[in-house]
């Protein structure tokens, strides 16, 4: 017995030793000279596309191995990417004819770019990927799609873009973080943009080209010997890792087993920041501003016509409410610095209205709700109407305080904060956590905002580039009030809004800024929304990476070809 | 001459007089083994201590959800025995109310278990045939359920919905997510019993005096069934203290700001490489929680045991 | 017998249609849709919502949606091109012909994404497995034939811990310790890796496999341990003090014989049916380890899958899962009448 006992214990004592020492044995260094970095992401791309997808992540990989015509950099200047150069009106590219209101964008490409596989990047591709995109079987709407009547081919490197109406955002048509140029002698149109094989094997026309994709695991990419831009990029390999632990990618970063981690939230940010092995990069402007999203009209109904909500529809509650809330504490505080307050829309270059910041002042605040009507003569500290415009006579001014729970604990305490400083003039709220999925879900879906199933909402949203056209009509215009025709949710309807938002479709750059400016004013008046600060938009990155510009409109690695590794 | 009862039954014949189990009350006879039981003991003085912190967490000079931002991150410290969290604020303070909440939805889950497999098993046991196939399939598909995938699905259903009575209540939709599946093993349990002690005599004899159904299943079978049901109740605690635990910490449990230990765990991991104790504090509770549990349980089932104590008599 | 298996096979068919009505009718209902996380921006545009829910099959009511993805639409015709008439064939051959649906997300097959996370997911569990075997089987032995020694109340107080501790919070302390804390006295690296089934970039080694197996099996293993070592204990015991037990060491055999193929044997059946309910987790595995470890595998998919709504993947699983554990279930019953002679069904 003891024999067999001692047999059995040596071939398991030699089984380690092979084990141990073919691990040894695997552990051969790589070719020589070959630099590589590591981001790490906490979720599988879902494709290369992220026009259809719209995660991030996709956007992420996409800007890899796929060129537009034209890209955004983090100060919200546009430039040329595979175009030569930026079509304007000035220098004759762009032409705007006033009798039919029609507008068309001549496109020169550059000459010097190729697909990985020799082929040259041409008009060609261009127009193929716009039809592919604009098909109604297999494409998916984007900006400037309704506007759009045809592209026509010049030469194999110029086309035209006929626009039936004035369209501002026509540099960003071909660009930005999610429209990118498709081959067309690769990509199967067949097989629909939504789902061609193209969006998980893509030809490059980048910096990088897709090694290999291990579901799941890891995406690993090496660099584009016939780049464009010569020299470029300067690392040889990137792996995007998918880690979903947050405390394994922090540490990952920690102990330089990774590069990059994208997406920073703001303790995170704060902690890194201490941290000798780790950079933190933050974007010279947010996207991401959070605002509270009053329902104007009563809850329950999705008519922008129903009967006026009984605290909210009042402008001078509103007005009360923005007094009421100290940006400053919350974004400090609790934000950790990390953000700047913002009161209006228009706190982005290019387009950057002088409108008074809004004081922080719960007894005027208080002053102003008594003059609408709203008192408490109960002393229970919530006042009820007594001659309000808006509401039945005793009526409480309660409404329900709804956030999403995705962003994480200074959201919720944000959220906490906001209702005790509503409560300090007199308003009760009552607090809510809602998943973000079920809160902006379309009608059918139950959506509660398209069902108009909530009182006041606080979230985080804003536009990306730097053309606030579209942001603002989905969040303003009367036509956006209809349930799942936008995202005026409020229901506010303003004519003269709508009005001057219509002549913001001009290519007058200075009309377009006297009509943002007017927006402005009237907002600020009406307060359909309740701007408060901007969240944070950052990212960590190990010490010997260079050349990370974080950007609000663009995911890290828009300047993957840029970056370079310290030694 | 004294039989005993069935949970110390008495043989006739060769065992010696100081050597046959003590006469009693079965109660009686269970406590008495149970408190004999160091485990179980010792896992009711843990619980109760548990339960009576938790119970008096208002007591404690922090609120659990209010922020302070000056003191965040911090380590254990004598004004903090457990530190602070992000926002500031007391983990100590925080576990305890996060207690509170797992600690119920134990109760509740344990509570629903009963509710439904009893009546469930005693239906199917005691009628057998075509209810007893009919109740049978269905505790069949419902273990055929993969539990934690379904679990996460109900939880994402429920989360948003208005439920009648519960309102919002994520606690009590936790508590019934949970419950809907875990339920099947006291079905089961009591079938088994009931199908056994439905054929003895004194059930026939109820019958003949002209007991209705429902009284015999109620008044004279169940009594005799409850020790294994017992036992499988209290091990269905831990297990619904570390399923709630594990879908809070997925997110789809209980939701924030309610702490539950799950969430604790949860918000613990941003923060885990720099502030571990977030993460080892809010474990260790269910950590002790379910072993409490678990050990309380062991006791019962030793205590219930009928042959127990004759095994160890005579190496029988 | 035969009887009984056919009988029992062919009850499974109507379980396993209630079950895929039930749980289709589960995942369609849960409020929010796939729309919502496919926008970056909070809302989705509407006219991109429209031609994506078009494009999903999510326009048609519910149980139409069922019928098409029990047996496809391609005897039907859609409509591909939105202008509100069906003009073309579905492509859709439905779950009875083994089309399990198209991933929202991906746009993949959802048998492709199965298939490409299953082998990750069996590959640990089978591992964890076996690791669970090797340590479960000599512990419960040893406890029962030594009972009441100090190694049977060590190993009984440490499966007690082991039953009691979250998986979850078992592997966020081993990433802390053995990848955050500890180092490799040699290299200076952490210890072990965080994640993953393998190092990138440098080919094939063994030692790097079992190296990044470790933890997650750690993780995965302790609950698993604690409970079968009990269980094998307490058949051990049961087993132990038989009559037939008595007999074969009054014959004369060695204890050794004794124990290994008399008792051991009886007291492994009834684990190989507990063994035989647990078989499903080989295929569903374990979410938090692979949540934690960043293992590839279906566990996380479907986890992810929950939270955008990824409702033919998420039925794919709901549903590979359900049978496998209906026919588990089966197996198990089965097991005690095909090992236990006295155990007769009709």
């Amino acid at each position: 017995m003891r024999r067999r006992g001692t047999r059995r214990a040596a071939w398991l004592l030699a089984l380690v030793a092979l084990a141990l020492a073919v691990s040894g044995c695997g552990q051969a260094e790589p070719a020589v000279e070959e630099t590589q970095i590591v981001i790490t992401v906490p979720d599988d791309p879902p494709s290369f596309n992220g026009l259809v997808t719209d995660a991030g992540f996709d956007s992420l990989i996409m800007e890899l191995v796929l060129l537009s015509l034209t890209d955004i950099d983090p100060h919200g200047e546009i430039f040329a990417e595979l175009a030569a150069d930026l079509p304007s009106p000035e220098n004759g590219d762009v032409v705007y004819d006033e009798e039919t209101g029609a507008m068309d964008v001549t496109w020169r490409l550059r000459q010097d770019v190729a697909w990985a596989d020799g082929e040259p990047v041409t008009a060609d591709d261009v127009i193929f990927t716009w039809e592919a995109i604009s098909s109604p079987e297999g494409g998916i709407w984007v900006q400037g799609s309704d506007y759009i009547d045809s592209l026509e081919k010049i030469d194999d490197y110029t086309f035209v873009v006929h626009y039936s109406s004035v369209f501002p955002g026509y540099l960003t048509q071909f660009g930005g973080d999610q429209v990118v140029i498709w081959p067309e002698h690769y990509c199967d149109a067949s097989q629909g943009f939504v789902a061609w094989d193209c969006n998980r094997q893509p030809l490059s026309d980048g910096p990088y080209i897709l090694e290999e994709w291990e579901a799941g695991d890891h995406l690993s990419f090496v660099r584009n010997p016939s780049y464009f831009e010569a020299g470029k990029p300067a690392i040889d390999r990137i792996i995007v890792r998918i880690i979903p632990e947050p405390a394994v990618r922090r540490a990952m970063l920690s102990e330089g087993d990774s590069d990059l981690d994208i997406w920073l939230p703001e303790s995170s940010a704060s902690e890194l920041s201490t941290d000798p092995n780790v950079v933190v990069s933050i974007a010279p402007t947010s996207r991401w501003v959070f605002r509270l999203i009053p329902n104007l009209v009563a809850r329950g109904t999705a008519d922008p016509g129903g009967p006026p909500h009984p605290a909210l529809s009042d402008v001078q509650v509103r007005r009360a409410m923005r007094l009421a809330i100290d940006v400053d504490t919350i974004m400090n505080d609790v934000f950790l610095g990390y953000g700047v307050p913002v009161w209006t829309e228009f706190y982005r270059p290019p387009y950057i209205c002088e409108i008074p910041r809004p004081d922080y002042d719960p007894a005027a605040a208080a002053a102003l709700l008594e003059d609408a009507g709203w008192s408490d003569t109960d002393g229970d500290g919530v006042r009820e109407c007594h001659g309000c415009s808006t509401a039945d006579e005793g009526h409480p001014l309660s409404f329900e305080l709804a956030t999403y729970g995705e962003y994480g604990p200074e959201l919720e305490l944000a959220h906490q904060l906001i209702g005790e400083m509503l409560g300090a003039v007199g308003m009760d709220t009552e607090l809510r956590v809602i998943e973000g999925a079920v809160m902006w879900a379309d009608a059918a879906s139950g959506g509660t905002e398209q069902n108009g199933n909530f009182d006041l909402d606080m979230y985080d949203d804003g536009y990306p580039g730097v053309d606030p056209t579209d942001h603002l009509w989905f969040y303003y215009y009367s036509a956006a009030a209809e349930p799942d025709a936008g995202f005026n949710v409020g229901r506010w309807i303003n004519p003269d809004f709508d009005a001057l938002l219509d002549e913001a479709y001009t290519l007058d750059e200075a009309h377009r800024q006297e009509v943002f400016c007017q927006m402005a004013a009237i907002l600020d008046e009406e307060l359909p929304q309740i701007l408060l600060f901007t969240a944070i938009s950052a990212e960590a990155h190990s010490i010997r990476l260079q050349g990370i510009e974080s950007s609000a409109s663009d995911m890290a690695t828009w300047n993957a070809a840029d970056w370079t590794l310290a030694e | 001459m004294n039989r005993g009862n069935a949970l110390s039954p008495r043989l006739p014949g060769n065992i010696a007089e100081e050597n046959l189990p003590p006469a009693g009350t079965a109660a009686s006879i269970v406590w008495r083994r149970f408190r004999h039981h160091p485990g179980a003991v010792a896992g009711s003085i843990v619980l109760g201590v548990m339960l009576l912190a938790v119970l008096l967490a208002p007591l404690s000079p922090y609120d659990p959800e209010a922020s302070d931002m000056a003191a965040r991150l911090e380590p254990p410290s004598l004004q903090h025995p457990m530190g602070t969290d992000a926002l500031g604020r007391d983990l100590l303070t925080r576990a305890l109310y996060g207690g509170r909440i797992s600690l119920s939805v134990g109760f509740l889950v344990m509570g629903i278990t009963l509710v439904i497999g009893v009546p469930v098993g005693a239906v199917a046991g005691f009628f057998g045939g075509r209810i007893d196939d009919v109740l049978m399939r269905i505790t069949d598909a419902a273990l055929s359920m993969p539990a934690l995938l379904v679990l996460i699905l109900l939880g994402a259903l429920l989360r948003e919905v208005d439920l009648p009575l519960f309102g919002r209540s994520s606690v009590l939709t936790v508590a019934v997510v949970i419950g809907s599946l875990s339920w099947m093993t006291v079905a089961r349990l009591v079938r088994a019993s009931y199908l056994t002690i439905r054929e003895m005599d004194f059930i026939t004899a109820a019958r003949c005096v002209g007991a209705t159904d429902f009284r015999i299943m109620a008044r004279h079978i169940l009594p005799n069934a409850v020790g294994p049901i017992i036992v499988e109740a209290t091990l269905e605690i831990g297990y619904a203290i570390m399923e709630e635990s594990g879908l809070s910490f997925l997110g789809f449990g209980v939701q924030p700001p309610t702490p539950s230990w799950g969430n604790l765990l949860s918000d613990a991991q941003e923060h885990l490489t720099r502030h571990p104790w977030l993460a080892i504090f809010p474990g260790m509770m269910i950590f002790l929680a379910i072993i409490s549990v678990n050990y309380i349980g062991d006791g019962m089932r030793d205590a219930f045991d009928p042959f127990k104590v004759l095994r160890k008599v005579g190496e029988v | 017998m035969v009887r009984y298996l056919a009988r029992r096979l062919l009850q499974l068919i109507p379980l396993l249609f209630l079950l895929s009505i039930g749980l289709f009718a589960l995942v369609n209902l849960a409020p929010g849709g796939p729309l919502a996380s496919l926008g970056g921006s909070r809302h989705v545009n509407p006219e991109r919502a429209e031609r994506l829910r078009r494009q999903l099959g999510l326009d048609k009511p519910i149980a139409l949606q069922y019928v098409f993805w029990l047996i496809g639409n391609d005897w039907t015709k859609v409509d591909v091109d939105g202008d509100g008439v069906a003009e073309s064939a579905g492509a859709r051959l439905g779950i009875l012909r083994g089309d399990f649906g198209i991933s929202f997300r991906t746009r993949q097959p959802v048998l492709t994404e199965i298939l490409q996370r299953l082998p990750n997911t069996a590959y640990l569990m089978t591992a964890t497995l076996i690791v669970v075997g090797l340590i479960a089987v000599p512990i419960g032995v040893f406890s029962a034939v030594k009972q009441y020694s100090w190694f049977d109340l060590v190993a009984t107080t440490v499966s007690f811990a082991g039953q009691a501790i979250p998986e979850f919070w078992l592997g966020l302390i081993l990433i802390l310790v053995f990848y955050v804390w500890l180092q490799n006295p040699i290299t200076g690296e952490p210890l072990l890796p965080s994640g993953g089934m393998h190092s990138l970039g440098i080919g094939f080694s063994l030692g790097d496999w079992i190296k990044h197996l470790i933890l997650p099996v750690a993780m995965g293993a302790v609950g698993w341990v604690a409970w079968y070592s009990r269980f094998l204990r307490a058949g051990m015991l049961d087993v132990i003090n038989q009559d037939y037990i008595r007999t074969a060491r009054a014959k004369g055999l060695t204890e050794r014989k004794v124990l290994y193929r008399h008792a051991l044997r009886n007291a492994l059946i009834p684990l190989l049916t507990i063994f035989a309910l647990d078989l499903p987790y080989v295929f569903a595995g374990s979410l938090y380890v692979e949540l934690i470890f960043s293992w590839p595998g279906m566990g996380r998919l479907y986890y992810q899958a929950a939270v955008q709504r990824d409702y033919p993947l998420l039925m794919a699983v709901l549903i590979i899962a359900a049978a496998t554990t209906a026919i588990c279930n089966l197996l198990a019953d089965l097991g005690y009448a095909v090992l236990d002679p006295r155990i007769t069904y009709e």
